[in-house]
């Protein structure tokens, strides 16, 4: 077996971009879906250590099956810790103890604000959404945030309608005015297309490397801002061996990965 | 007159129209059989809060039973967005419901604040953002921005709320309304405990001895609950740990039905007014998916060791 097999899919690459991105012993928000997905393959790859909460109240949960929400009944058996929002939100989050926290939402902008409240104009939306749950508090308060969106000009923006979770605001220093803790925000957005790392000094999110199957002019083109290439800019490493086996005999053996497809992750 | 009573009885009581309610739930717990009998009623004005709201807060906005809303979220978790909610705000069926919006750390911390008997409570988040711009009933009461009077940093102030009454499911009680929950807890205890009265609603009422063999359990003490109300399988489409499983082919029915208005309607002339209480929704739900479904809900027992409290 190559060490980095051909027939993945796109769902199964971007879950590895996310896992790539935590340390051993990171302590991860996630939510359902990639989220839980990347962070549970660094976990049996190379973050042995790393430990996973759910904002309702769940610390080092042990599921059966990879949970639908993050109030899954699978969650409950098995876990180091249940308690509530204030204890994950509260004494952890805003204490300042989570390193990674997972968001997507319906529409992100190049300074990786999120929108997951409104499509159109507020008081008359085209497109009602579900509002902000726990997205505003992990992107203001987690200290890495790793943001999964569909890359299409829709999905990406210049600008969100409305930002209901916080990235790097109207650009540098824009956090540190509002008092948000420092060294804090957005870290990458993982496409279906490209990796997109944030800058230190811009804050705009940049090309650093293009999934294979997809091209530079490809990924700048459905980016809806004037999109910056690193210099060094590559194809994103394909999942590695190990992380295909761990993806599927262990996490997620009946394959609830592939409905990423059918939402557009190809 | 004791506490315990049919759950008709503890919302004619004690629920009315114009009242703030939280009604608690996180996929686990929302407390359904309450929730059926409000609909039922016809409560309307009602303001209602929680973190994560879902299904049952569809519901109850579809329904036309709410004025207002304080939202953290709202959807109909795997099944998308919660289509009730989106015809009210986007198209004001039945008809456009305010909202005020926060997150699912400055909510929490609202209800906790409130619980506790504090004005109000600083929060580290929303800063910078448009839920800072959209404010709605509550006007400038939203929150207040101040100087922090020890850094001079910037800091958010989130007025504490007060509802006026506190519905819960939970996994049992005593007579007297001692309740007791476990697992995924939500902003569930803050939320009741925030609240001038409680109703509890519970799988099964137990005795003042079983309560006290384990009491690190009980999340409302019996001086803050008007009244208990038992509901086996209660929170049904949700779950309690220990007694049943979320039932997600029933969530996909709701969703079929309440892409309509007309569908919604007929979901809810089946299963609220087509019944005239939990024990016949129930024997409706048995008899329409047979004993097998509902048998394959309920948990298989898994006991813990048992915690001994002794000296």
């Amino acid at each position: 077996m190559s060490n980095h097999p051909n027939d993945y899919i796109k769902p199964e690459l971007m879950a590895c971009c996310g896992a790539r991105e935590i340390r051993d012993g990171d302590i991860v928000v996630v939510g359902t879906g990639f989220p839980a997905m990347s962070a549970n393959i660094a976990r049996y790859t190379h973050a042995p250590k790393a430990t996973l909460m759910q904002e309702s109240g769940v610390f080092d949960a042990r599921p059966a099956r990879p949970a639908l929400s993050v109030g899954d009944p699978c969650l409950n058996p098995g876990a180091a810790m249940i308690g509530g929002l204030t204890d994950v939100m509260g004494m952890f989050l805003q204490g300042g103890w989570v390193d990674v926290g997972f968001l997507a939402g319906s529409q992100i902008d190049k300074y990786g604000n999120i929108n997951t409240t409104a499509i159109g104009d507020y008081e008359k939306p085209k497109s009602r959404l579900p509002g902000s749950g726990g997205a505003n508090p992990i992107g203001a308060l987690a200290k890495k945030v790793l943001i999964i969106a569909l890359h299409n000009t829709r999905s990406l923006a210049e600008k969100v309608d409305f930002i209901t979770t916080p990235g790097y605001l109207d650009g540098p220093g824009a956090r540190e005015r509002w008092g948000l803790p420092t060294d804090t925000g957005p870290q990458v957005i993982i496409t279906n297309k490209a990796v997109l790392r944030f800058d230190a000094t811009t804050k705009e999110a940049y090309l650093e490397s293009f999934h294979p199957g997809a091209s530079v002019d490809e990924v700048v083109k459905l980016t809806p801002w004037d999109l910056r290439v690193s210099d060094d800019v590559h194809e994103t490493e394909p999942p590695r061996a190990e992380e295909i086996r761990v993806i599927r005999e262990v996490i997620d053996p009946h394959r609830m990965i592939t409905i990423y497809e059918k939402r557009g992750y190809v | 007159m004791g506490k315990v009573m049919s759950t008709a009885d503890a919302i004619q009581q004690f629920v009315h129209d114009g009242e703030f309610l939280f009604i608690g739930g996180y996929v686990c717990r929302p407390p359904f059989a309450a929730i059926h009998e409000i609909i039922r009623q016809k409560k309307k004005d009602l303001t209602i809060t929680r973190s994560n709201a879902a299904d049952d807060f569809d519901m109850l906005i579809g329904a036309g039973c709410v004025k207002r809303f304080i939202a953290t979220f709202i959807s109909l978790g795997v099944y998308g967005l919660a289509r009730c909610y989106r015809r009210s705000i986007e198209k004001g069926i039945p008809h456009k419901i305010e909202l005020e919006e926060y997150t699912n750390l400055s909510l929490p911390l609202m209800l906790m604040a409130g619980a506790m008997g504090m004005p109000f409570v600083p929060v580290k988040d929303m800063v910078g953002t448009d839920l800072m711009n959209i404010k709605s009933f509550m006007g400038d009461g939203k929150y207040k921005m101040i100087e922090s009077p020890f850094d001079g940093s910037p800091v958010m102030l989130a007025p504490a709320l007060h509802p006026d009454v506190a519905i819960i499911h939970v996994q049992q009680a005593d007579e007297e309304g001692n309740a007791q929950m476990w697992g995924i807890g939500g902003d569930c205890k803050w939320g009741a405990n925030a609240a001038r009265k409680v109703i509890v609603s519970c799988e099964r009422i137990v005795s003042r001895e079983t309560i006290g063999k384990d009491p690190s359990r009980t999340i409302v003490p019996a001086f803050k609950v008007v009244a208990v109300t038992e509901e086996p399988f209660g929170a049904h489409p949700g779950y309690t740990p220990g007694f049943y499983d979320m039932d997600l082919a029933y969530g996909y029915l709701y969703k079929e039905a309440s892409n309509t208005v007309e569908g919604f309607q007929a979901f809810l002339d089946e299963w609220v007014f087509g019944v005239k209480d939990r024990t016949e929704y129930v024997n409706h739900y048995i008899q329409k998916f047979g004993y097998a479904q509902y048998k394959k809900l309920q948990a298989k027992f898994d006991y813990g060791y048992p915690v001994s409290y002794t000296y």
